[in-house]
This record gives C-alpha cells, structure tokens and sequence, in this order.
C-alpha cells in the first residue's frame, strides 16, 4: 500500500467522522469543526488517491489549495453566524424549528 | 520505513479527528483541532504538497484556529444544554457511516483503471506558462478561472459577515502586556518580509499569495491580539477599494486577455510578469480579507 | 465580438464588486444596469445556440483536460435565461422593497451580484471541479442573503441552510475526488466516453455521492428540512431568488450529470429519484395546506413542486422529457418568484406574516392578489400557463411510456396545489372584521410581483421556442 492510498483511507474515516458530526452534534462549535474535518477528509482523498507511484500530481495540490481557502470561507461565515445566533438568543445551538 | 511514519501519522490524524469532536470541554476540542491541523500539514508535507502545506498550517490551522478560539472566548458564556440526541437515529447515523467508510475503503482498495495523467501536459506547457513551479502553474494559469472564482467566495464571506453582524460599536482592543506588545511588534517586520519572500518564491518553489497572504494576515491578528490594531466597523472607502483590488486586478487582465482570443489567455511572453503582477495585488488584497474575516467578528465583544 | 458566455459571469462580478465600493446600501441601480445587461447577453446567447448549436469557451486557451472548459448547450443556455429573467424582475422589485436604513438591505446588492455570478458560472462549466466552486460561491451567497440583517430565526434558519449546504457540496466534492483518482480528469467532455457500465465501484459510489449531495442542496425529500425555514423566514426577494433559482441550479446539475459522464450508471435510481420526487410533492403540498404563516405556505409549495422535476428521471429516454422538466422549471421559476414578491407586498401591508391575516386584502391590493392568483394559475397547471404546458409534457411523456403512475401523481399534485392556493385566496376575498389603515405600498412592488405571474402564464403561448432551445446538444 503507498502513502498516498494510506492516507486517502484516513481521508474517508475523516469524511465519515466529520458528517456524523455535523448531522449529530448540538453544539454550534462543534459542528463547524466537524465540517471542516469533513473538507480536509475529502481533500486527503483527492490528493492521496492522485498520487501515483509516488510522483506528484500538482493539479489536485492546486485544487485543494482552493479548497481549504472556500473552507475557511465557510468557516467565518458559519462563526458569524453562530455568535449572532448567541447573542441574540444565548444558546449555542440550533433552535428546534417550531412550524408557524 | 517511511511507511511506518505515514501509518503513526494516519493514525494520529485520526485520533485527534475524532477526539476534537468527542473531548467533554469545547476548549480542548478547538486545540486539539488547531493540532490535527498541524499533523495535516505533516500529512501534505508527505505527499509531496509543500505548498498545501503550508496554506494548512497557516489557513486551515492557524486563521480557522484563531477565529475558532475568539469565537469561544466569547461564547463560552453560553447555556449549553444537555444534547438531547434521540438515541435512535445516533445509532442510524453511525451505522450508516460504519457502512459507508468500509465500503468505500474496500472499493478504494480495487487497483484503479489507466488513468488520463495530467502531469504531461503540465511539464510540457510549464514554460510557456510564466512561472516554474507546477503547482502556481495550475494555480494561476491552467485552472487560473478557478483561482478567480475562489477569490470571488472570499471576497462574499467578509461581505456575508458584514451583512450578518450588522452595526456594532467597536470594543476598544484590550491593551496586553507590554512584553507581549514589544514581542509583536518585533515579530511583525519579520513576518511581512517573510511573505514578500514567499510571493516572490510562489513562481519558481512552494509558496505565492494564498500563503503570503495568510502570513499577513497572522500578522495583523497578531497585532491586534495585543492591543495594538483595533477591530474593523464597516469599512470605509479606502478599505473597500484595497479589499477589491486584488480581485479587480485579476478580473481586468482576465477580461483584457480576452483579445488574446480567450478568457485568462497569458502571451507567454508576458505570462510571467502579469501573473507576478496577479499575485502581488491578491497578497494586498487576500491579506486584509483574511484579516478582515478575523477583525470583523473580534468587533461585537462585549467590553463587559 | 463580445462573447456573452464569458461576460455573463464577468459583469456579474463587476457590478458586484462595483456595488460593494459603492458602500453600504448602495448599488442597486448598478444591478439593474448590469442585469439588464445581462438579459440581452442571455438572448444573444440563447440566439446563437439555437441558430449554431453549442456554445464553447477554453479558458486560458488550454483547453480540457488541462484547462477549464466553458461550454453551453440548449439546456444550459435555458438555465441562464431563466436566471437573468427572474433576476432583473426582482431586482428592481428588492430597490423599492428595502427601505433606506433596512440592515437587510445594507449589502443585498454585493451579496446578489455575486450569488448570480455564482449561478451564471454553474451554468456553464464543463469541469467538475469548478462547479464545486461555482456551488459554494451561490451556496454561501445564498446563507449570507438569508441571514443578512435578521432576527434569531432568520440566523438559525441561515445556519440550518448553511450546514445543509456544506454537507452536501462536501459529498459532492468528494465524489470529484473519487473521479479524479479513477481518470485522472475532471472534464466533463473527456469523461463522457471513458465512464462505462462497467466502471469500478469507485465511480459508482462517486456517483451516488454527488447526486446525493445535490439532491439535498434541492431540498428533495427526505432532504428538504433546511428549506421551508430558510425560504419562509428570508425577506421576500431572497425567498424569490432562492426558490426561483438557487435550488434550480443544483437539479441543473444532477441532471448535467445524468445526461453526461454519469450516463452509463445513474440512470438505475431513475424510479427512486421519481419516488422521492412523488414524496415531495404530497408532503410539501399537505404541509402548506396546513400551514398557518403565508411565506412557510409558499416555502412548503416549492417543496412540492420541485418533486415534479424529479418525476422525469424515469423518462428521460423519450425527449420530450427534458424539455418538459426544463419548462416546469421556468414555471416554477418564474411564478415563484411573482408568488413571494407578491407574499411580500401582502405581509408589508398587513404588518404581519399569517394567512388568517389576508382577510380584506383584495379591496386594498387588488393587482397583488391578481399576481398571487396568476401564480397560482401556473403552479395548478392550468392552460395555458407554462405551468399547464409543463404539466401536459409530463403526462404526455409518462403515458407514451406506460407509466400511467407518473400521470396520476402529476395531476394529483396539480389538484393539492389548487387547495392550497384556494386557501390564501379565498382568505383574501373575505372582508375584513374591522377595516384595516392600509399600509402604502410602492407601486414596483405590486406590479414587479404582477410582471413576473404574468410571465409564468404568457410563457406557455411562446413554450415552443424555448423547448426548441433546450433540445439543441
């Protein structure tokens, strides 16, 4: 087994373990960081699975570079969010969504 | 041998992974993530992607772990309540994950069908391309519309973030110990150098203006964690144009290479130069959002 | 000659950019100058298209697999007139809706500019990669539209869209991962010939990622939670824009790659993705006729009216099928829109979001309920909207298959949205307990609402050219 396969197998634990988290977890916090784990599984998988015998492909590194820069996009956007959510209501999670 | 390092690595991505989500305190959880963080630039550092590399450490762990860990400061206030998880669907979840992760590895395990191999082209048209290293090479000429595009996202996050914080008043930044202050300022012109040096570097060797960029922005977050730089209100029109100039700079040779016969087209004579030219006004700009992302959300502390 | 492929998704980021210069709450009449713009590129688009076939642009020169491949063909091009039709439309209705010190409105103009480059670009791009991007751009666009200037729910409800959002185009990435790592390409173009039947369980397993993730970006059932919040609780041109758009353009892409790459291995969940689409449309109907809060009633009605976009899947093979799920497509697009602009002239002068509320509206909004109403036409499916000439292809296309189910569920849905629909009218057409001080409404509203129901109705008279469009490859 290469490296690259390797860690494209840690990449897909990753993924699974950071969609249970998001879909799982309360806490706000929490899931923004499941997400991420998320994006850097996906990423691990692109880049791991691309690199064949061992040689470098730099169009997936290129990729994933536009990747973590959209993440940590999303990552802002979702912490804005979730301390305009606490400042409004002081709770750290997701309200149930109560039908008219 | 090496293999056995990976297989430690693999393994210490994974257990940090999970404990960031399962550790009891939220504080640990962040730290622990600003580590994975670390383990993962170790992890591109071993598949041969300096330059993910170090746009992980500083990005993906160090500005993410820096929002995250000022988020907490501020929110760890709150009433978090008891997870009320119905038992029933956990379990589903997780199975389905069990599941999905052991399909998926053992398909990943088949031996894969000859492939088209991209890196042929990429060596072959690298000189025309305006600079040597593959990687800025795809970055800001072969796939350069996607750089575009991503510059594009971050420019909307701090627009997003704007428009979802509203008016505020600034918290005047809390003044830190004057070692502190001293260490910063001493540190600073070495991290600006630093990312002139990676600009420059970004066209012949891992670096360019994503990891320059991120280094100035470490820098300001520096600054302004020890009192030195105080927190963004709505921008004012001087910040708004150096917010957009990177991205209006790309977006005007992009659109005048059009007469070249296509969007993005370089004459390779000119390729290098423009791209230099591409990467410096990204550096400005990338800097002050990514700054921005941090000193916009600090704003609406509390002072009490 | 101006290329109006690459300057749709250029002058949307201009103007963008531009507004966002501008300061806060400025920026609307550089909207409307650049998407009026933008409707004319659309047209010269849609004209060369149809005249010269597909459209093609290799940014950067490279051409696939090394560069990024533009590309627009009779389906793509109707998806950008679409876009920049209901756009303009909702641009100038959202100038009169925000008031001057709305924070709501402070950065709608940056924020918009850039959720329709986002969809401009998805649009087009012939590279799976670049439509992760173009994705997050109109995804987090969208969020941030939702969230801007709102209270707890608006934000939660941001957030809910956001996590929804990020889960799905994170399995959509990783389905792209998968594909590269078994061909070595991205391109659309170079892997429609190199995807076959047997192709390893990697590309099967990619392929059910990516359809899942945009399956849950188009809020099909039983993925559809994020979005009766989300559409219900935005102001009225973000519901408009996101139910008319933004959950078009990732239908638009399970059914790129249906017809594409994928076309060798998707087509076996065509009666699951039918059954869903048939789930969605009884649950979103039952739930809107049970709503209480009128924007949450026309939030459940896309709900249900997205499952009939997904009603074609098994009938694909005939022709009439794409064109069919196109046109509901722009019906719904296009009535949607006139429906909320039309709620939020309502709630705007009412003061308040209920549908027990409407009683008496008629005397004081009489073109608002006339939209409502003619949204409502389209949304039934009766002749001769688009709606009716949607609907009837439907049925046509089931039942020269033999899959009478299909019709039933088609016209059984037409008849659900009749009761809901009934319901807010007929509240309208009651008088009022007491006589209400009619809040004034800027006239743009009203007849903004009224020209985009027009629209959905007049298009069925002119359906034919547009199926003419979608059918050239």
């Amino acid at each position: 087994m290469t490296g690259g396969l390797l860690f494209a197998l840690a990449g897909v634990v990753l993924f699974a373990l950071g969609v249970a988290g998001v879909v799982l977890i309360d806490n706000l916090l929490r899931r923004i960081l499941a997400f991420n784990l998320m994006g850097s599984g996906a990423f691990l998988v692109l880049v791991g699975l691309a690199q064949r015998d061992g040689v470098p492909d730099p169009v997936p590194q290129a990729m994933v570079l536009t990747g973590i820069v959209v993440a940590v996009a999303a990552t802002a956007l979702a912490l804005a969010l979730a301390r305009k959510l606490h400042a409004l209501t002081g709770r750290l999670e997701l309200p149930e969504d109560a039908d008219d | 041998m090496m293999f056995a390092f990976d297989l430690l690595l693999a393994l210490a991505l994974l257990l940090s992974g999970l404990r960031t989500l399962t550790t009891p305190r939220l504080d640990r959880g962040i730290v622990l993530f600003i580590a994975f963080g670390l383990l993962l630039a170790l992890a591109w550092a071993r598949l041969s992607g300096p330059d993910i590399g170090l746009a992980e450490a500083a990005i993906g762990a160090g500005l993410a772990g820096a929002l995250l860990l000022d988020a907490y400061g501020v929110l760890q206030r709150s009433k978090d309540l008891h997870s009320k998880g119905v038992a029933f669907k956990r379990l589903i979840v997780i199975a389905l994950g069990t599941a999905f992760t052991i399909v998926l590895s053992e398909a990943l395990l088949d031996p894969l069908p000859a492939a088209i191999d991209l890196r042929v082209p990429v060596a072959a048209h690298l000189e025309e391309s305006g600079v040597s290293h593959p990687v800025t090479a795809v970055l800001l000429n072969y796939r350069g519309y996607d750089t575009l595009l991503e510059i594009a996202v971050l420019l909307l996050a701090l627009l997003a973030i704007l428009a979802v914080v509203g008016e505020t008043r600034i918290a005047s930044p809390s003044r830190a110990h004057p070692v502190l202050q001293a260490l910063a300022r001493l540190a600073t012109p070495s991290i600006i150098v630093m990312a002139v040096y990676l600009l420059w570097a970004g066209a012949f060797r891992p670096g360019g203006a994503f990891q320059a960029a991120a280094l100035l922005a470490a820098a300001a977050v520096l600054l302004h964690l020890v009192g030195l730089l105080p927190g963004w209100s709505t921008p004012r029109l001087r910040l708004r144009l150096g917010l957009v100039a990177g991205f209006a700079v790309f977006l005007t040779v992009a659109a005048a290479l059009l007469r070249q016969g296509a969007l993005l087209k370089y004459p390779p004579e000119a390729a290098g130069g423009l791209i230099l030219l591409i990467e410096s006004a990204l550096t400005l700009s990338l800097a002050l959002i990514l700054a921005g992302l941090f000193l916009i959300l600090s704003r609406d502390e509390d002072a009490s | 000659m101006i290329d109006p492929l690459v300057w749709l998704i250029l002058l949307p980021l201009c103007w963008a950019t531009l507004a966002f210069v501008l300061g806060p709450g400025r920026g609307a009449w550089t909207a409307i100058g650049g998407l009026a713009a933008q409707l004319w590129l659309a047209f010269v688009l849609a004209d060369r298209v149809g005249a010269g076939g597909k459209a093609l642009h290799a940014v950067g020169g490279w051409g696939a697999p090394l560069g990024i491949d533009l590309a627009a063909d009779g389906l793509s091009t109707a998806m950008l007139l679409l876009t920049q039709c209901v756009a303009l439309p909702l641009a100038i209705y959202a100038r009169s809706y925000f008031k001057a010190d709305d924070p709501a409105g402070t950065w709608f103009w940056p924020l918009t500019g850039l959720l329709i480059a986002g969809l401009n670009a998805l649009f087009v791009s012939a590279d799976l990669f670049n439509i992760y991007v173009t994705l997050e751009l109109a995804g987090l666009a969208a969020v941030a539209l939702v969230a801007a200037g709102g209270g707890a729910h608006q934000v939660a409800a941001a957030l809910r869209y956001l996590f929804a959002t990020l889960v799905g185009s994170g399995a959509y990435l990783l389905g792209v991962a998968l594909i590269y790592g078994a061909y070595g390409t991205v391109s659309i173009a170079t892997l429609l010939p190199l995807v076959t039947t047997d192709a390893p369980r990697l590309v099967w397993i990619a392929g059910i990622l990516m359809v899942a993730g945009l399956m849950l970006k188009t809020a099909l059932f039983p993925f559809h939670f994020w979005l009766p919040p989300a559409h219900g609780g935005a102001p009225a041109p973000v519901s408009a824009l996101l139910s008319a758009l933004v959950v078009k353009a990732s239908f638009y892409l399970i059914l790129r790659l249906w017809l594409g790459p994928l076309q060798a291995l998707l087509p076996v969940f065509a009666w699951g993705m039918a059954l869903l689409g048939a789930a969605a449309i009884f649950w979103g109907s039952w739930r809107a006729i049970r709503a209480v809060k009128l924007k949450r009633l026309v939030a459940y009605s896309t709900v249900a009216q997205l499952g009939y976009l997904f009603l074609i899947f098994p009938l694909l093979t005939c022709p009439g099928a794409l064109q069919a799920g196109v046109m509901q497509a722009f019906a719904h697009g296009l009535a949607k829109a006139g429906m909320f602009a039309a709620a939020g002239v309502l709630i705007k002068a009412t003061g308040q979001d209920s549908v027990a509320g409407l009683a008496g509206a008629v005397e004081r909004l009489p073109v608002t309920l006339l939209a409502f109403g003619l949204s409502g036409v389209t949304l039934m499916g009766l002749p001769p909207s688009s709606g009716f000439l949607a609907k009837w292809q439907i049925i046509e296309a089931a039942l020269a298959q033999g899959y009478w189910i299909i019709a039933v569920v088609a016209l059984a849905g037409g008849l659900l949205a009749a009761v809901y629909l009934f319901r807010v009218l007929r509240q309208a057409f009651l008088l009022a307990p007491t006589p209400q001080p009619a809040a004034v409404v800027p006239r743009a509203l009203e007849w903004g609402a009224f020209a985009l129901a027009a629209a959905s109705v007049l298009l069925g008279l002119r359906g034919v050219e547009l199926m003419r469009l979608v059918g050239v490859t």
